[in-house]
C-alpha cells in the first residue's frame, strides 16, 4: 500500500519535472477538440446539405457533379411545397396528433405511476413488469386485428382514434419514467392529507403532480417528439385529407418511383419544416430531455 | 395518526357508506388509477395479439370472403415464401450490426461528451439531433445524399478517393446503407445514456488508476466497461429489440429495394397487408412476435447473469 503510493508520487513529480513537454499539455485537449469537430461534421453534414437543396431552385438540383452551395438561394421550394402538399391542413393534423398523445400519455401514465410508485397492493409488480415488457411487441406485427376494431368503433381516420394507439405505444416508458421520479419525491405530505380525509385524486392533482412539474414536462416534450416523428400509425390509420401528418406528407411526395420526377426540392423544403419544431425543444430543454431519457433507461 | 382519532365521524360514515376496510378501499384507489394504462395497454397489445393468433390459422383476404380454416398453412406457405426468408435474414443482419456498432461508437462518443472541454454543453445538445428528428427526414435525406447520379456521397468517394460506388441500385451497398444511417440515427443516443452510466462512476477509481499508473486502454477494459456492464447488456437488448421491429427507415429510404434487398420483416407484414391478404399477414406477425421473443429472452438471461455476477 505505502509502497504504491510512493511510486505513485514518484512518478507525478517525475513527470512535472522532466516529461512535461507541450504536447503532453495540450495533446489530450487537442485530440478531444479534433474529435468533438468530426463529430460536428459526421452529425451537421446531412443537415447542411438537406438545407441547401431546400433553397436550392428546383433546376440547379440536378446537376452532375452536385453542387455544394446554393448559387442562387431562393424561397420558392418552400412555397411549391406548401401549394402542392396541403401543408396547412397536414401540419394542424400532426400537431393535433402530437400534442394530443403526449397529453393523454403523461396523464394517463401520471395517475399508474402514482398506484405503481406509492400504493402497495398485491399485483404491483406484475402489472410493471407486464407493461415494461409490453413495449418488445412490435405494431406491425397485430395491425390486423387493430385495424378491424377501430374500424367496428368507427375510429379510423379520426384523431381521437390515433391519439388512442399513439399514447397507448408511449405509456410503458412514461410510466417507468415517472415512477421513478415520484419514489424520489418524500410522501410525507400527502400521506398526512390522506390521513386528515383528503380525497385521493385532490391529493395527486394538488401535492403530487406539482411536485413532479418538472417530470411532466420533460416527458409532454418527449413525447412529443416521439409522436410528431411516427409514421406508421399514421400511414395506416389516416387514408384522408383532414387526419394525414406531415410525415405521411412526406411520404406522398416520394411516392414516384423515379429519382427525376421525384420533387426533392419539396421533399427537403419539408424535411426542414418537420425539424424545426424538434430542434426549438432541443434548444430549450436539453439538460431536462436528456436527464429523461437517462432516467428511463439507467434504472 | 393522533389527526385520523380527531376526525372519526368523516372515515366512520365514509366505511359505513362504502363498507370497505381500510386496505379494501386502498386497492379500489390503485384499481382506477390504474384502469386507463391498463385499458389502453390490452387494447393495443394482449387483445389483437389474440385474434392475430387466431387470424393465423385462417385465409381470410376481405376482398374474397368467405374466411375459411386453414391450419398451418399460412405457416407452411410463409416458410416456403422466399421474400419472407430474405426479409428475416437481413432484419435480423441488419438488428445485429446495427446495435454492435451503435453501443461501440455510443461509447466512444459517450467519452467525448463526457470529457472536460468546454464545448462539452454543446456536443451533448447535439448528440440529441439525430434522435429527434423524425426518421422519415433521416431516410429521405441520405436516399438524396446516396443518390447514385446527383448524390453526394458517390461524389466524394469519387473525388476524394477516386472510387466509383453505386449504392442504391446496388443490393449490397443498399443494405449497407441503410445500417450506415441507422447506426447515424441511434449512436448518439446510446451515447447518451451510457454517459449517463459513466456520470454514475465513482471518480476514486480512476484517480487510483492513475496513480497505479494504468494505461488509457486498461483504465477502459477494468474500469469504465465492467462498471458500465449492466447498462451496456440493458441498452444492446433494448436496442435489438425495439430495432427488429423497425419499419419507417427502409421503408422511406429504399422502399424495400432494390428489388427486396432492404425488405425488412414489418415492410413484408406491410405490404401483405395493403395486399388484403389478412390471415397471411396475422401468421408472419405470429413469426414476429416469435423471433422478437426469442432475441428478448436470450438478453435478459444474459442481463441476469450480469446482475447477477456484477
Amino acid at each position: 500500500m505505502t509502497a504504491g503510493i510512493s511510486t505513485g508520487l514518484r512518478t507525478t513529480v517525475q513527470e512535472s519535472v522532466y516529461q512535461q513537454s507541450w504536447w503532453k499539455k495540450h495533446g489530450g485537449t487537442i485530440l478531444t477538440y479534433a474529435c468533438f469537430a468530426l463529430f460536428v461534421l459526421v452529425i451537421g453534414i446531412p443537415f447542411y446539405y438537406i438545407f441547401m437543396s431546400s433553397i436550392t431552385p428546383k433546376g440547379q438540383l440536378f446537376q452532375i457533379p452536385p453542387s455544394y452551395w446554393p448559387a442562387n438561394p431562393t424561397f420558392d421550394n418552400y412555397l411549391n411545397m406548401a401549394d402542392s402538399v396541403p401543408f396547412f391542413t397536414y401540419l394542424r393534423n400532426s400537431l393535433i396528433f402530437a400534442i394530443g398523445s403526449s397529453v393523454v400519455s403523461v396523464g394517463a401514465s401520471a395517475l399508474a405511476a402514482y398506484a405503481l410508485a406509492r400504493i402497495r397492493f398485491p399485483g404491483s409488480n406484475i402489472i410493471y413488469i407486464a407493461l415494461i415488457l409490453s413495449v418488445a411487441l412490435p405494431q406491425i406485427a397485430v395491425m390486423v386485428p387493430m385495424f378491424q376494431t377501430l374500424q367496428q368503433f368507427k375510429m379510423v381516420n379520426t384523431h381521437h382514434g390515433l391519439i388512442v394507439l399513439m399514447s397507448s405505444l408511449l405509456l410503458p416508458f412514461t410510466v417507468m419514467t415517472l415512477v421513478s421520479f415520484i419514489m424520489q419525491v418524500p410522501g410525507e405530505i400527502e400521506e398526512a392529507a390522506l390521513i386528515d380525509g383528503a380525497n385521493p385524486l385532490t391529493v395527486i392533482t394538488r401535492i403530487v403532480f406539482p411536485l413532479i412539474r418538472p417530470a411532466l414536462a420533460t416527458m409532454l416534450v418527449i413525447n412529443f417528439i416521439i409522436s410528431w416523428n411516427e409514421l406508421l400509425y399514421p400511414l395506416i390509420f389516416a387514408q384522408r385529407i383532414d387526419t394525414k401528418t406531415l410525415s405521411v406528407g412526406m411520404m406522398e411526395l416520394s411516392s414516384d418511383a423515379s429519382t427525376y420526377t421525384r420533387p426533392w426540392d419539396m421533399m427537403s423544403a419539408l424535411s426542414v419544416v418537420m425539424v424545426i419544431p424538434v430542434l426549438l425543444l432541443i434548444l430549450f430543454g436539453q439538460r431536462m430531455i436528456i436527464a429523461g431519457l437517462a432516467r428511463g433507461a439507467v434504472k | 395518526m393522533n389527526t385520523s382519532l380527531s376526525n372519526p365521524p368523516r372515515s366512520v360514515t365514509r366505511r359505513s357508506l362504502w363498507n370497505l376496510s381500510l386496505a379494501q378501499r386502498r386497492y379500489l384507489l390503485a384499481a382506477g388509477l390504474l384502469l386507463p394504462v391498463v385499458l389502453l395497454r390490452l387494447f393495443t397489445t394482449l387483445y389483437p395479439f389474440l385474434q392475430t393468433t387466431f387470424l393465423s390459422t385462417q385465409k381470410y383476404n376481405p376482398a374474397f370472403p368467405p374466411q375459411s380454416y386453414v391450419g398451418f398453412g399460412n405457416f407452411e406457405r410463409l416458410f416456403n415464401d422466399i421474400v419472407v426468408q430474405q426479409s428475416l435474414l437481413f432484419t435480423i443482419i441488419f438488428v445485429f450490426v446495427s446495435t454492435f456498432f451503435q453501443v461501440v461508437l455510443g461509447l466512444a462518443v459517450a467519452h467525448l461528451l463526457n470529457a472536460p472541454f468546454r464545448l462539452r454543453g454543446l456536443a451533448r445538445s447535439l448528440s440529441l439531433i439525430p434522435w429527434a428528428i423524425p426518421m422519415v427526414v433521416a431516410a429521405i435525406g441520405f436516399r438524396w445524399m446516396f443518390d447514385d447520379q446527383f448524390g453526394m456521397i458517390p461524389d466524394i468517394l469519387r473525388r476524394v478517393f477516386g472510387l466509383e460506388t453505386t449504392w442504391l441500385i446496388n443490393p449490397q451497398n443498399a443494405r449497407l446503407a441503410v445500417v450506415l444511417v441507422n447506426i447515424w440515427k441511434s449512436t448518439p443516443f446510446v451515447a447518451l445514456i451510457l454517459l449517463a452510466g459513466m456520470q454514475g462512476i465513482s471518480q476514486d477509481q480512476y484517480e487510483a488508476a492513475k496513480v497505479d499508473g494504468a494505461t488509457w486502454w486498461q483504465t477502459l477494459r477494468f474500469i469504465t466497461i465492467p462498471m458500465l456492464l449492466p447498462i451496456i447488456v440493458s441498452i444492446s437488448m433494448y436496442m435489438l429489440v425495439w430495432q427488429l421491429a423497425v419499419f419507417d427507415l427502409p421503408y422511406a429510404m429504399t422502399g424495400g429495394g432494390p428489388g427486396f434487398a432492404t425488405t425488412v420483416i414489418a415492410q413484408k407484414i406491410f405490404q401483405e397487408i395493403n395486399s388484403l391478404n389478412y390471415g397471411y399477414a396475422a401468421a408472419l406477425g405470429v413469426v414476429m412476435v416469435a423471433v422478437v421473443a426469442l432475441i428478448g429472452s436470450i438478453g435478459l438471461f444474459i442481463f441476469r447473469r450480469v446482475e447477477v455476477s456484477s
